[in-house]
């Protein structure tokens, strides 16, 4: 970003503020992704493939994006139903089921996971209830999903309530006067609207289950090929030093997410244009 | 909504009393078992062997040592981001520049990043076996192992949070009040402490508690580059987590129940602020 691309302004600040956010961009957040980058590139891609290309490795990696990607169809329904209910009805406690939606942001994903492996665990209060059934939920990829959903509720109900809220009455009104019923209404009308916000939050609550470590290792058992998470192997590798192994994993992820989300910008975009609304 | 009509019909833009009471108990339901299930498991696991015992593993030196540099780790990384949630802020919405969006992507690229990736990153960038990290260790400022790395891993999570939360309110405001003062002769701090500051405020707060609050207890990124070392840089969520895999069940819920009521604090401060301060946020947090 060279002096001729910035217009001419009035402001003061210009040399400081971009002198700081360009100085701590980099050297927080550019200079260490561009490290593992450079590791990568000395690698090379083969090398990474290698490693990458391995029993172990494809499970883990399998099992994150598949549980993460259902955790966040989860929390796309029950978010879109969140919203809808905290915006649109009025009812006692609708302060405290709004403030607490926000809950798994707040909650350190440490306790978070020690706290649903209490309760899902054989012994533990809702872990006894399921063993009753023969249903086992701790330590298996139950567990891991319970708590991809937990950490990723808030995105879908946070990205659709402002929506939900802007939706103006008379298209509703209109809909309903040409005969539609609710339901048709809800379905034709309404929901198309919500959908680019609902993809929106779906991609967040995606991209963040895919990553999601803390909240995981806790109830997952880590077994390797059953329940080993793709962070985890990052974490196993480093522990051995070996660093070449954890880059490439690290790099496979990185690119998997940045591709996620691309595709998932794109049926955004494609939605929007399809809507007409913006 | 007419009163009287209510009584009998329902209006055409709302779903049967039926259907609503039926979603409405999904979202207590769904929630009661998602969130409040969990947080209350915290504090009855903490307190599975009394107020005492749970009181004494808090005073145990493990347990003081991670509150301790938990407690730095914070005072450091949270006002350094918040400098730069400014500072960026202020630079994306005073002034008109190509590659704003994509200034903007980079900013907000932390949250697509994993918390161990990212820990991976500053390991690979300041690890004693990085060209710089080795010689950084030479000269005797270890970053990697070390408090340096925490606050890096720490600042690198929690990037983007506060000029998230400042971009689109400063956006809505516009620069008229700051062309106004400067054209009265103030000058460009004064404007910033005096015009600014004063209309971003509740906004700042509101990013700094969100940035806090992940600050604390970030456990990933924290875990990668830390080493756990007792008493030199575990943490209060990787003290958690030795606590808890040393089969401490009292001292690791205990320590969670503090890190609980910290998320508890912050949501109800950040509820405040969405009910009082509602036309000093961004749009999205206004409901």
């Amino acid at each position: 970003m060279g002096r001729p691309f910035i217009h001419r302004s009035p402001m003061p600040g210009l040399g400081v503020s971009m002198g700081i956010t360009l100085t701590m961009l980099s050297l927080v957040v550019l200079l260490p992704i561009g490290a593992l980058l450079l590791k990568g590139a000395n690698f090379g891609l083969a090398g990474i493939w290698d490693t990458v290309n391995r029993e172990r490795v494809w499970a883990a990696l399998f099992l994150s994006f598949r549980l993460s990607l259902l955790a966040a169809l989860f929390n796309l329904v029950f978010g879109v139903l969140l919203a809808w209910v905290l915006v649109r009805y009025r009812f006692p406690g609708r302060r405290i089921l709004d403030a607490a939606v926000d809950l798994p942001f707040a909650l350190p994903t440490a306790v978070a996971g020690i706290s649903l492996t209490a309760l899902y665990a054989p012994n533990g209060a809702f872990g006894q209830i399921a063993a009753e059934i023969g249903w086992k939920i701790a330590y298996t990829q139950w567990g891991i999903f319970i708590a991809l959903v937990f950490v990723g509720l808030p995105f879908v109900t946070r990205t659709v309530q402002p929506v939900v809220e802007e939706i103006e009455r008379e298209v509703e009104e209109a809909s309903a006067t040409l005969g539609a019923s609710r339901l048709h209404t809800l379905r034709h009308v309404i929901l198309p609207m919500l959908t680019p916000a609902a993809l929106t939050g779906f991609a967040l609550s995606l991209a963040r289950a895919v990553g999601e470590y803390g909240s995981v290792i806790f109830i997952a058992g880590n077994i390797p090929l059953v329940t080993e998470i793709a962070p985890l192997l990052i974490i196993i590798q480093l522990e051995e030093f070996n660093y070449d192994a954890a880059a490439a994993i690290g790099i496979a992820m990185l690119l998997i997410s940045f591709a996620m989300l691309l595709v998932i910008n794109l049926i955004q975009i494609w939605s929007r244009r399809r809507i007409g609304y913006v | 909504m007419s009163d009287a009509a209510q009584i009998r019909f329902r209006a055409a833009t709302e779903e049967s009393p039926a259907a609503r009471w039926t979603l409405i108990a999904l979202a207590f339901a769904g929630l009661a078992i998602l969130v409040f299930a969990p947080l209350i498991a915290v504090f009855v696991e903490a307190l599975a062997e009394g107020v005492t015992a749970s009181l004494k593993s808090l005073a145990s030196p493990d347990a003081r040592d991670a509150i301790r540099l938990t407690l730095t780790i914070a005072a450091i990384s949270v006002p350094l981001n918040a400098v730069f949630g400014i500072a960026a802020a202020w630079f994306i919405t005073k002034f008109d520049f190509r590659g704003k969006a994509f200034l903007i992507t980079l900013i907000d690229l932390p949250f697509s990043v994993s918390p161990v990736v990212a820990g991976l990153c500053i390991v690979l960038m300041f690890g004693a076996n990085s060209a710089l990290g080795g010689w950084l260790v030479a000269q005797g400022y270890p970053i990697v192992f070390a408090m340096p790395g925490i606050i890096l891993a720490t600042m690198f999570v929690t990037f983007p949070f506060v000029a998230r939360e400042l971009i689109p309110v400063m956006i809505e405001q516009g620069r008229a009040e700051e062309e106004a003062a400067l054209t009265l002769g103030a000058s460009g701090w004064r404007v910033f402490w005096t015009v600014t500051l004063p209309n971003i405020r509740w906004a700042l707060l509101y990013g700094v508690l969100l940035c806090n609050a992940r600050a604390m207890g970030e456990f990933g990124a924290v875990s990668v580059v830390s080493g756990k070392i007792r008493g030199q840089t575990a943490t209060m969520p990787t003290t958690i987590e030795m606590q808890y895999q040393e089969y401490l069940s009292v001292a690791a819920f205990s320590l969670a129940a503090v890190l609980a009521l910290l998320a508890l604090v912050t949501l109800l401060l950040k509820t405040a602020l969405e009910i009082r301060h509602a036309d000093q946020l961004a749009a999205a947090h206004r409901h």
